[in-house]
């Protein structure tokens, strides 16, 4: 069943990060609210939620829905956008960027700090070294 | 001679309505309504040829979409008053879903 998947996968997800941040934690201050840390924890959640059904759940744009679609949705680890650009494409969708028409807007369901905590997670992965901020 | 073409007339008559006859009822258009980040129904009954138009009556965008072997579909997001119809082609289940709102889910049993 998806809907199960889905929250098997983000189960498994916040159990992940609730360990990282435990171990990394230990002996520490609680992860303060305003830190990158804590947007990329609190961006996975958003992400986890919202937009693996497309991207994956590993960001590399092989979600279950992704055989849907011609060009197939982006590979968000290989990402050469920066963050500004990733900001506008989750906030207007794809097709006020004069890109995929799939690629829903996400502004009018997200908070500008869920968006934030977004873009904070997609560049938590990015693999590129030529990626501008 | 003169009768001729009268009998083949009447004879083409004949033969569509027995086409017409064989013919499965005329198709049916279901109305689904997306208001307060739900399905207006959660079960829909249907038949092949039957479409389904999903019409869109919150102030936000939905984005209707299947990955069901009996139909998979993407109509995309469509605001406010908007609508997106789709064909029943195939029997079989069709799970619904809206991939701005994962909890909005709904089904449709196409039969034939």
């Amino acid at each position: 069943m998806p809907h199960n998947s889905r929250a098997l996968w983000i189960g498994l997800l916040v159990t992940a990060c609730l360990l990282n941040w435990m171990n990394s934690a230990r002996g520490q201050a609680p992860l303060p609210r305003d830190t990158r840390d804590a947007a990329i924890f609190r961006g996975a959640l958003v992400f986890a939620n919202y937009c693996v059904t497309c991207h994956g759940i590993h960001a590399d744009g092989n979600g279950r829905a992704a055989r849907l679609y011609n060009p197939r949705p982006a590979n968000l680890r290989l990402s050469d956008k920066n963050d500004a650009y990733l900001g506008l494409i989750v906030k207007l969708g794809g097709e006020a960027m004069g890109r995929s028409p799939f690629m829903p807007p996400w502004g009018a369901e997200l908070t500008e700090e869920q968006m934030r905590d977004l873009v904070a997670y997609v560049r938590s992965l990015n693999e590129r070294n030529d990626t501008p901020q | 001679m003169s009768c001729r073409h009268p009998c083949l007339a009447g004879l083409a008559a004949g033969c569509l309505l027995l086409a017409c006859g064989a013919a499965p009822a005329h198709a049916a258009e279901h109305v689904l309504i997306q208001k307060d980040k739900a399905f207006s129904v959660k079960k829909l009954q249907a038949k092949v040829g039957d479409t389904v138009k999903f019409v869109n009556e919150d102030p936000f965008a939905h984005n209707v979409f299947s990955l069901s072997d009996a139909k998979s579909f993407d109509l995309g997001s469509f605001g406010q008053g908007g609508s997106k119809t789709v064909t029943l082609d195939k029997p079989g289940t069709i799970e619904v879903e809206c991939a701005v709102h994962p909890d909005m889910r709904m089904v449709i049993e196409v039969s034939k």
